[in-house]
């Protein structure tokens, strides 16, 4: 908001009663005091509010997504680029089923040219019974679970059924990964905002596409590596789409190693609920062959 | 004049300033590309005499290693347009782009890390049935082992992609691919391919090879070149473990437009992809020197995998 000019009456009497060689003094000493106090403000508020570029290039630097490399360029000197696409990580620990902490055996590839994840999880069957194994996956607006693998794709191969009602909360898993917060704050460019909050960075960001409406708060540590990632919807009616996920223990955890940091610790809550608790064994971030085609019945039932 | 010791240290280090310095000159004097977004046609197109594309050259003007491979990093299919800017050449998404990192150099290993990255970051793949897709990713995973181009055999098409040199005469064509090392390390190969309005001999007559039985005809300015009876020992792309069956059957598009060959190939084979799949198009530039030759390829001769002990891409 801009200050309006203070305008004096030109009639009035404004009385002085300063000695002029004390005032002049005083004045001075406050002027340098004011000058150092506004300097001091100035760059306590530059300090306290980061600069977005600079904190979302650290952000992608501490996960090792920037990266160049001349190897095999002759004399050409290209810049640097985001080079996280494709990704596939395992772990075990519990998923909530039926309001219970159930153990899991999971396993996701993932994607983000396109925009993909297929979400294997094996659950331990109640009472000792055989576990129960669900595939859940999406690619850009389409959702569907698979009966296997890549089911629905040629005939005879397992059966994929739409899951349409399931698209934004699977997006969202996606795009709440460390990687995923860092490509979609990226993308959000001046929508994004950088703040600190309690001596933590924080990086808030609207989601856009079939996400539009939800806004997502990531805080950073002092690695500049993304530990808690909040989501809030606009739209009441999408409460199940506001989560908490917490990641820890950054390690490369590729077999084939990229420098690529992935969390060792995932655990996703909803109000307070646990839905996912894993610790991750391996994560492969060697842009696998990892490829997610929409089946053709899921195609028609979008259509 | 005898130097003292010091005199000596001072002109040893002038001596390597001047050194620096004449290195440094003799670099910068190389134009260095800061984009590799695929190059703007310039000039006519030269016609033969029956008014077909001349396609006949070196194009190896994009060269980004001794033997003028075009424009390796290119083969990602990723164009980097400038300093801000990366587009996925097939799926049009933009891809974050930074200044690189100055403070903060890479050593060797960071950058052949990066580059195993870069190299597979593109978003342009085939789809194989998935009963295979573990089979694609094992072979990417353990590619130091896995791949048949790391024991200096031919790279085989389409994984060679655009030929360094292309002599063009009124009933074949003569293509040229020299052997390289660096990113792969593959022998030389060369093809000879009529344009004579032959058919192809019965698949199942041919005795599978690297190259495979080509035939070239025009599509208007377009050559294509048809090309099946292929052995299985080739993977054909760059990366990704992309395996083929004998039965792959492929089209390779060449048009010449000005000082560009723009070069893309569709593989078929129903043996083991869901559907056919195109390679991005890739782009040479015409080297315009009129003394304009091939280096020779040095031998491939394999000595390293033994000593690999890791999974990192080399």
């Amino acid at each position: 908001m801009a200050i309006p000019p203070v305008r004096l009456k030109p009639d009035t009497t404004y009385p002085v009663r300063l000695k002029l060689d004390t005032t002049c003094v005083v004045t001075r000493g406050a002027l340098v005091i004011a000058i150092v106090a506004v300097l001091a403000v100035h760059s306590a508020v530059a300090q306290s509010t980061p600069d977005r570029a600079t904190v979302l290039r650290a952000a992608a630097d501490a996960l090792g997504m920037v990266r160049w490399s001349d190897i095999g360029a002759g004399t050409t000197r290209l810049p640097a680029i985001d080079v996280v696409n494709t990704m596939e990580f395992e772990g075990s620990g519990t998923t909530e089923s039926a309001g219970r902490a159930v153990k899991t055996q999971y396993h996701v590839a993932l994607g983000y040219n396109p925009p993909a994840m297929r979400v294997e999880m094996t659950r331990a069957g109640p009472d000792g019974g055989a576990p129960q194994r669900t595939i859940h996956t999406v690619r850009d607006t389409n959702a569907w679970d698979e009966s296997e693998i890549g089911a629905g794709l040629a005939p005879g191969k397992g059966t994929a059924t739409p899951a349409a009602a399931a698209l934004r909360e699977r997006l969202l898993q996606l795009w709440t990964l460390p990687y995923g917060v860092v490509k979609a704050a990226l993308a959000a460019g001046e929508k994004t905002a950088v703040s600190t909050e309690g001596g933590a960075t924080v990086i808030t960001f609207p989601l856009s596409g079939p996400l539009a409406g939800i806004t997502v708060k990531a805080m950073l540590d002092s690695n500049n590596l993304v530990t808690r990632v909040e989501t809030r919807p606009d739209n009441p009616a999408l409460a199940t789409l506001a989560t908490q996920t917490e990641f820890a223990n950054y390690a490369d955890r590729a077999e084939v190693l990229t420098d690529i940091k992935s969390p060792g610790r995932m655990i996703r809550k909803q109000g307070g609920r646990t839905l996912l608790d894993i610790d991750v064994k391996t994560w492969e971030t060697n842009n696998p062959y990892l490829v997610f085609p929409v089946p053709p019945n899921v195609k028609t039932a979008a259509n | 004049m005898r130097l003292t010791a010091s005199s000596r240290i001072i002109a040893a280090a002038a001596a390597l300033c001047l050194l620096s310095a004449a290195v440094l000159a003799q670099e910068s004097s190389q134009p260095r590309r800061t984009t590799n977004a695929p190059p703007k046609p310039s000039g006519p197109t030269p016609r033969t005499a029956d008014g077909r594309p001349d396609l006949t050259g070196v194009w190896n003007a994009l060269g980004d290693n001794l033997n003028g491979i075009p424009n390796q990093i290119a083969n990602n299919g990723l164009a980097i347009e400038s300093d801000r800017s990366t587009r996925d050449l097939h799926s049009g998404r933009q891809v974050a782009t930074f200044p690189r990192n100055t403070t903060r150099p890479q050593n060797n290993e960071q950058a052949e890390r990066a580059a195993a990255l870069l190299r597979r970051v593109g978003s342009n793949r085939p789809v194989y049935k998935p009963e295979y897709w573990e089979m694609v990713k094992n072979f990417d995973h353990n590619a130091n082992e896995e791949d048949p181009s790391n024991n200096c055999m031919p790279a085989g098409i389409p994984r060679a992609g655009i030929p360094s040199y292309i002599g063009q005469m009124p009933t074949y064509l003569i293509f040229i691919y020299p052997g390289q090392g660096g990113l792969i390390a593959t022998q030389t190969m060369y093809r000879m391919i009529p344009t004579d309005g032959r058919t192809h001999t019965p698949l199942q007559e041919i005795d599978g090879s690297y190259t495979g039985e080509a035939i070239g005809h025009w599509e208007g300015d377009t050559l294509v070149v048809d090309s099946w009876g292929f052995n299985s020992n080739t993977w054909f792309d760059q990366i990704g473990g992309y395996f083929h069956s004998e039965n792959m059957h492929v089209i390779e598009r060449f048009r010449r437009e000005g000082n560009t060959l723009t070069w893309t190939a569709t593989v078929h084979d129903p043996d083991v992809l869901l559907e056919p799949w195109t390679t991005t198009p890739r782009v040479a530039l015409l080297n315009a020197r009129p003394n304009a030759l091939l280096p020779e390829s040095l031998p491939c001769s394999e000595r390293d995998l033994s000593h690999i002990v890791t999974k990192e891409h080399h």
